[in-house]
């Protein structure tokens, strides 16, 4: 890092470049545009923290804040149970691990918007196709209320990324040292106890990485949102993202939805940050 | 020596920074270069008609060799409107492009060319610049003309013992929508309608414009300044959303216009759908003998009346920003599509289009549906499109609420209250 010559320049400065004129100079023009009234086309007026006083009344855009947050928690909680079981799966000793880790990880290379359609099919069609079958009344009426429309997307989202976590996860189980396991299991360990006491601790970082991941992924959910539920019922299950989409282009409130978007952007940040902080708190070096 | 090294690297940074920006020059709508070449941009949001409006300004680049034109086209209605947002941001700015209605002029005032002195604006139709007249100025030309109602599947009607010439009125809708429902099994149908309550243009649009029309004579302008909605015919909208709400294909809050059109009125699953003559392709590419032979249209009853909304949904603008000489001959370009005679028979052989303007010949024009709302428009039988007036974003919200009110979270009361609240609420911004 001390070694900075003209060739370390060299290569840094494409990247710095892309990185300064597409992120971080939208980033302060966006500020900029969050105080006017801007309709993206013509001149900007600056009218102060109107948009930003706005904001707090508008329950549309609290609703879909709230709704965020609650698919954020359930989201998170999901995936990462899902990617350790999974971790822990392949990590075993069974036989098809290798052919079970592509087939786990698969979902994660097809795009969000092709998922949202291809589970929107499976929830209405399959499962009403199970329920007219069985009988079984809650496999019908799927995205056509805010429950079923919230379960979903939970379900897509981590039926998509459990798979990228479980990556994670397996490459800090691998690094957990088998002689400790060995010694565990000679002090007379059982299998939970050592999970509990030496690979819980030891994955720690993992969570840390995944628990961020999960989190700014989900809160930041944009295609899958539209493409399997577009807000159906009634906005109930539209998300932030959406929701600044929406009054970017369809009501044409260009410099609203920069306001919303900036306060976003503070919010994500803030609980991202606090959670990794917390998290490397509690790692445990060997 | 470490000063140095800093030279160097704030100097690549630049060098990187002016190769960039100067990739990044903007030009505006077409340009004319040394050979007296035009090129005009042209951006439309019509995806139906791509290559059928490409293969036309090639024949034209072909009489014209001293014109070339550009079609990109992005399609569906938000995406168009975010898309072009984007190009007037970028600098990048088409010589012509699309603009649908009072909301639009207003939001593009200053882009706007006066096309008075056209062909095309001296040809259109009774009533179809309505939504482009400003101070005497003509800012749009028409697209075409569209119209939508009750489409229905003439084999199922007539099974049923149906004619459907007599349902002028709700009282007779009901008694067939009845009629059918209670032969279901021997119809071999699912439910009468498919309701996709789901797509708010579907109610938000289209069904609430039945009812609102009257209201403001059927003119976007009055509806775009008016402050206020009264739903003077509220109770009838109400008949509408129940009737076909209570016998559709459950559940109607994620039925959706693919599932509708493609699934259910295509292989005969559901008697009717409120669409309009849009959907005729989507038709024809899953069925062309139900498409050709088997499907009408009648107008969605408002109480004892019935008329069939017909309406411009989408004007060609010519960008006041780009060059007078592009300006010019984009005019030209409009002009000849609209009113030459290879231009009129691509506009209704090839776009398959319900003309906006006259000196077409009727019949031909390419489909059933089609010919029907022509027909109705030519007895002076139509009531006008509003729903490009309603405040920006309201029908929206407006679509929202019926999903709402379908499944039961507000009563009718509250609806109306609530939309009433809420036209005023963003007329007032």
């Amino acid at each position: 890092m001390r070694n900075r010559d003209a060739a370390y320049w060299l290569f840094l400065t494409p990247v710095l470049a892309a990185l300064i004129l597409v992120v971080i100079v939208p980033l302060i023009y966006g500020f900029y545009y969050s105080f006017t009234n801007w309709n993206g086309l013509g001149t900007p007026d600056f009218i102060g923290l109107k948009n930003y006083m706005d904001l707090f009344t508008d329950k549309g855009f609290l609703d879909t804040f709230w709704f965020t947050i609650k698919f954020s928690v359930a989201a998170i909680v999901v995936i990462n149970i899902i990617g350790l079981s999974l971790a822990l799966i392949v990590t075993s000793k069974i036989k098809s691990s290798n052919i079970l880790r592509t087939v786990f990880f698969m979902p994660n290379l097809i795009g969000g918007l092709i998922l949202g359609f291809i589970w929107q099919f499976i929830f209405i069609k399959v499962f009403g196709a199970i329920g007219d079958l069985t009988g079984i009344e809650a496999f019908n009426g799927w995205l056509s209320t805010t429950d079923t429309g919230f379960w979903g997307l939970i379900i897509l989202t981590s039926w998509q990324m459990a798979g990228y976590i479980m990556i994670i996860y397996i490459a800090y189980l691998q690094a957990v040292p088998e002689d400790l396991i060995e010694a565990a299991k000679i002090d007379g360990a059982n299998s939970f106890q050592r999970f509990r006491h030496i690979t819980f601790p030891l994955v720690a970082p993992a969570f840390t990485v995944s628990l961020f991941l999960t989190l700014s992924h989900s809160f930041k959910i944009y295609d899958q949102n539209l493409s399997l539920t577009n807000g159906a019922p009634y906005n109930s299950t539209e998300m932030v993202a959406m929701n600044i989409v929406k009054s970017a282009f369809t009501e044409n409130d260009m410099a609203y939805a920069q306001a919303k978007a900036v306060i976003f952007f503070v919010i994500v940040a803030v609980v991202s940050l606090t959670q990794v902080y917390i998290n490397k708190k509690r790692e445990v070096e060997l | 020596m470490k000063r140095k090294k800093w030279y160097g690297g704030i100097f690549s940074v630049l060098l990187i920074f002016s190769v960039i920006l100067a990739g990044c020059s903007s030009s505006t709508g077409g340009n004319s270069d040394s050979k007296d070449k035009v090129t005009l941009d042209i951006f439309q949001f019509k995806v139906e008609f791509k290559s059928q409006f490409e293969t036309l300004a090639k024949q034209y680049e072909k009489e014209n060799p001293d014109v070339k034109i550009k079609v990109s086209t992005v399609g569906g209605g938000n995406d168009y409107k975010s898309a072009i947002t984007a190009k007037f941001a970028s600098g990048e700015e088409p010589a012509v492009f699309n603009i649908g209605g009072p909301v639009d002029v207003e939001q593009y005032k200053d882009r706007l060319t006066d096309l008075k002195d056209t062909k095309a604006a001296a040809a259109a139709l009774d009533g179809t610049l309505d939504g482009v007249e400003e101070d005497g100025q003509v800012l749009g030309l028409p697209f075409n003309q569209e119209g939508y109602g009750l489409i229905y599947n003439k084999r199922i009607f007539k099974e049923a013992g149906i004619n459907p010439d007599e349902i002028t009125n709700y009282e007779a809708l009901e008694a067939a929508v009845k009629k059918m429902d209670s032969q279901k099994d021997k119809l071999k149908i699912d439910a009468v309608f498919a309701y996709p309550v789901k797509e708010k243009w579907v109610t938000g649009n289209h069904l609430s414009n039945v009812f609102l029309s009257p209201e403001f004579d059927g003119n976007v302008l009055e509806a775009s300044k008016a402050p206020t909605v009264k739903f003077t015919d509220g109770d009838k909208f109400k008949q509408m959303v129940d009737i076909q709400n209570e016998y559709s294909v459950q559940p109607t809050a994620s039925l959706d216009y693919s599932q509708q059109v493609e699934e259910l009125f295509s292989l005969e699953k559901v008697a009717i759908i409120q669409q309009g003559n849009w959907v005729y392709n989507t038709v024809y590419d899953m069925d062309p003998e139900l498409a050709e032979k088997g499907i009408g249209i009648i107008p969605i009853p408002n109480g004892d009346s019935a008329g069939m909304p017909v309406g411009v949904p989408n004007y060609w603008a010519v960008n006041k920003k780009s060059d007078e000489k592009v300006q010019e001959e984009a005019k030209k370009f409009l002009d000849w599509m609209y009113t030459s005679e290879e231009g009129k028979k691509a506009v209704l052989e090839d776009f398959k289009f319900i003309p906006a303007y006259e000196g077409y010949d009727v019949e031909k024009i390419a489909d059933p549906i089609s010919k029907e709302i022509y027909k109705y428009s030519q007895e002076g039988n139509t009531i006008g499109w509003v729903f490009n007036g309603y405040p920006v974003g309201w029908n929206d919200d407006l679509g929202a609420s019926v999903q709402k009110y379908v499944t039961g979270k507000l009563t009718w009361e509250e609806f109306v209250q609530q939309n009433i609240e809420n036209w005023e609420k963003i007329h007032s911004k």
